[in-house]
């Protein structure tokens, strides 16, 4: 497939949707409120065109596909800003349906199929499509010409629908987006879009580039309120006077607050400023003046809504009580708060302070068991000498209670990432069991006493390494005997690797650099665990 | 910690990582936060919001934010960082009135998605 006319039809339609864009650059600056409210969504769109503009003056292409590569290319490249980088992947889907059409030229249904892949695409990469933006307004352009594609009409004609569907999207992104509703504008990035889209009709029609709406149409005052301001009240108020002098009205008000605007004459002058006071404001204004046509707004008011919303997001701390809690027998103080720090996020959570040599009784784990603010319990023992102790708590509770029997700290913290206080003990338990067995735990410890392991004699005070229970390594160096045991963990394909640091830990960077060597593929994690015996509690998953 | 007339105010680091969870998914370009770690997966539990977000403060109550985030292929990730930076810094700020001291986005993955 040769270019035909392609390249010199592309460049006529770039060339006038940039004329068009440019011309309204800075109404659309002016109504940019979201996501941001920072006044350059019409210049980065603009930017944005012109740089694609340069790619197809530039391009040596000489396929339909080449110069749909080029295209979607000169978009990424120069995107700029928000609206740039949606443009950027509007333009992008567009370029991979066009680059594939067959057809001599570019007619209706393949712009309806281009305006599908761009929508399509654009909506690909965010995770909230937010709707009264760009993104409403290149499906909804996408929809109308798959409409009008079916009857053939011609492209000029099909254009000039979809600048009609295009405006009356934009017309309605306030109806769908709260923040513009309050600021009393339009999306500054539809709004861009649409310009584009009339300037792209316009070049292939070969009609003269229609009015842009004038640059100085009336905005709302609210959308100077949407200012970024820590301030409270948007004030403003007319001063009438004789030789009433600006410039030091101006110094007195700076200490006020921000977004201080002071104009006019000597006869008259027109302020503006955000203030947490706009009682000190005005009596500025009396000192100078006589004081007319005040308005005062309660800027935190209009964004409270939006607020709320985000707000909403926050976990609510006096939560009803849970339908399930968990209690851990946790030793070292890193442990216990990597425990105590989910109770925030996921539900009751207590911990009782054991392990190894300190094993909590049946009463202590009762009475955590009954001190959860929850209906039901799940007991992670994370300890084999605790395992009885817990199954006993469990069969006395006052309350339904599962035991999973996590024999590590590290087994405990993987059952952990499946628990939901918003579940039954049951459904927790299974989905906890589940977790647990696609990690693989270990332990570094020091040999209390001589042992015989695998033939290997090992005395007193050296060091001891287990993996999943069982003796894998023994001896006077720490780096070999924690090598091996990862070696065993790793045995199987793993991704990561978490090491919870003991309250006396011996070095880890040698260890560390010999697994980041042997295993360039995996994420290792080091944190505080604090507790005691175990200098390296580990675990692979 | 704010203070006002009537006694002080606290906004704890996992509010602020909720509000920059929220944020942080309405971004354009942002398809996934990055998990950091069984730590990190754990502390993220509640819907997954608050996963790849470190928050720290200072003593002054600055609040330094440290997003992981995973970035849809194609797109200029330049552009897309500095829009979330800029997003937010500005959430944040407006919404907690701490002083927002730096926004580090780090794109720790570029998926292809669809």
């Amino acid at each position: 497939m040769t270019l035909n006319g392609d390249l010199a039809a592309l460049q006529k339609v770039v060339a006038a949707g940039l004329a068009a864009l440019e011309a309204s650059r800075r109404r659309i600056d002016d109504l940019n409120v979201y996501p941001v409210p920072d006044g350059d969504t019409g210049t980065n769109l603009t930017m944005t065109v012109r740089a694609l503009a340069e790619a197809v003056e530039e391009t040596s292409a000489a396929s339909r596909r080449s110069l749909a590569r080029d295209v979607a290319r000169g978009a990424l490249m120069g995107a700029r800003g928000n609206s740039g980088v949606i443009l950027s992947q509007i333009v992008r889907g567009a370029a991979d349906v066009l680059g594939e059409a067959t057809a001599p030229a570019i007619e209706a249904a393949e712009t309806a199929r281009a305006l599908r892949g761009a929508a399509d695409a654009a909506y690909r990469a965010v995770r909230r499509p937010v709707e009264g933006t760009m993104l409403s307004v290149i499906r909804e352009l996408a929809e109308e010409a798959e409409a009008r594609a079916a009857s053939r009409p011609p492209l000029g004609e099909l254009l000039v629908e979809l600048v009609r569907r295009g405006e009356a999207a934009v017309a309605r992104t306030p109806e769908q987006l709260q923040v513009l509703r309050d600021a009393g504008v339009v999306d500054a990035g539809g709004a861009g879009l649409l310009e584009l889209v009339r300037g792209v009709a316009a070049g292939v029609t070969g009609e003269p580039l229609p009015e842009a709406p004038p640059a100085d149409e009336h905005l709302a005052v609210d959308a100077i309120h949407q200012e970024l301001s820590r301030y409270r009240y948007c004030t403003v108020f007319v001063i009438e006077g004789e030789g009433l002098d600006g410039d030091a009205l101006e110094a007195k008000l700076d200490g006020l607050g921000d977004s201080l605007l002071v104009v006019g004459d000597d006869r008259a002058l027109k302020v503006h400023v955000h203030t947490d006071d706009p009682g000190a404001a005005l009596s500025l204004g009396t000192l100078a003046g006589t004081i007319d046509r005040i308005e005062i707004a309660n800027m935190h008011e209009q964004t409270h809504r939006r607020e709320e919303r985000l707000l909403a997001a926050v976990p609510d701390t006096a939560a009803a009580r849970a339908a399930t809690g968990v209690v851990a027998v946790v030793a070292g103080d890193g442990n216990r708060s990597l425990f105590e720090r989910l109770a925030a996020n996921i539900g009751p959570v207590r911990v009782v302070e054991g392990g190894q040599t300190m094993n909590p009784s049946t009463a202590d784990l009762l009475a955590a068991v009954q001190a959860l603010d929850a209906e039901e319990a799940v007991i992670l023992p994370n300890n084999s000498n605790v395992l009885l102790a817990a199954e006993h708590a469990a069969a006395n509770a006052d309350r339904p209670v599962e035991v999973v029997a996590a024999d590590s700290i590290p087994g405990g913290l993987a059952a952990m990432v499946a628990f939901d206080g918003a579940r039954s003990a049951a459904e927790n338990a299974a989905e906890m069991r589940e977790a647990m067995r696609g990690v693989v735990t270990g332990e570094v410890t020091t040999a209390s006493r001589d042992v015989q392991l695998n033939g290997l004699a090992i005395r007193a005070g050296e060091w001891l390494g287990l993996a999943e229970g069982q003796p894998v390594a023994g001896g006077g160096s720490f780096d070999e005997v924690a090598t091996a045991v990862i070696e065993r963990l790793l045995a199987e394909p793993r991704e990561l690797l978490t090491l919870l640091v003991g309250d006396d830990p011996p070095p880890l960077d040698a260890l560390l650099e010999r697994v980041a060597a042997a295993h360039p593929e995996i994420d290792v994690d080091v944190q505080h665990g604090g507790q005691p015996h175990y200098q390296l509690l580990l675990s692979a998953e | 910690m704010l203070s006002s007339p009537l006694g002080r105010i606290t906004i704890s680091s996992d509010a602020i990582a909720h509000i920059v969870g929220e944020t942080a998914r309405e971004c354009y370009g942002i398809v996934g936060m990055a998990a950091r770690g069984p730590v990190g997966k754990l502390l993220a539990k509640r819907e997954r919001l608050t996963q790849g977000i470190e928050i720290t403060r200072d003593d002054g109550d600055g609040v330094t934010i440290d997003l992981h985030v995973v970035v849809e292929y194609g797109l200029n990730l330049a552009e897309v960082a500095s829009t979330v930076r800029n997003r937010v810094s500005y959430e944040v700020g407006r919404l907690t009135g701490l002083p927002v001291r730096a926004v580090e986005v780090h794109i720790d993955d570029v998926r292809r998605t669809g």
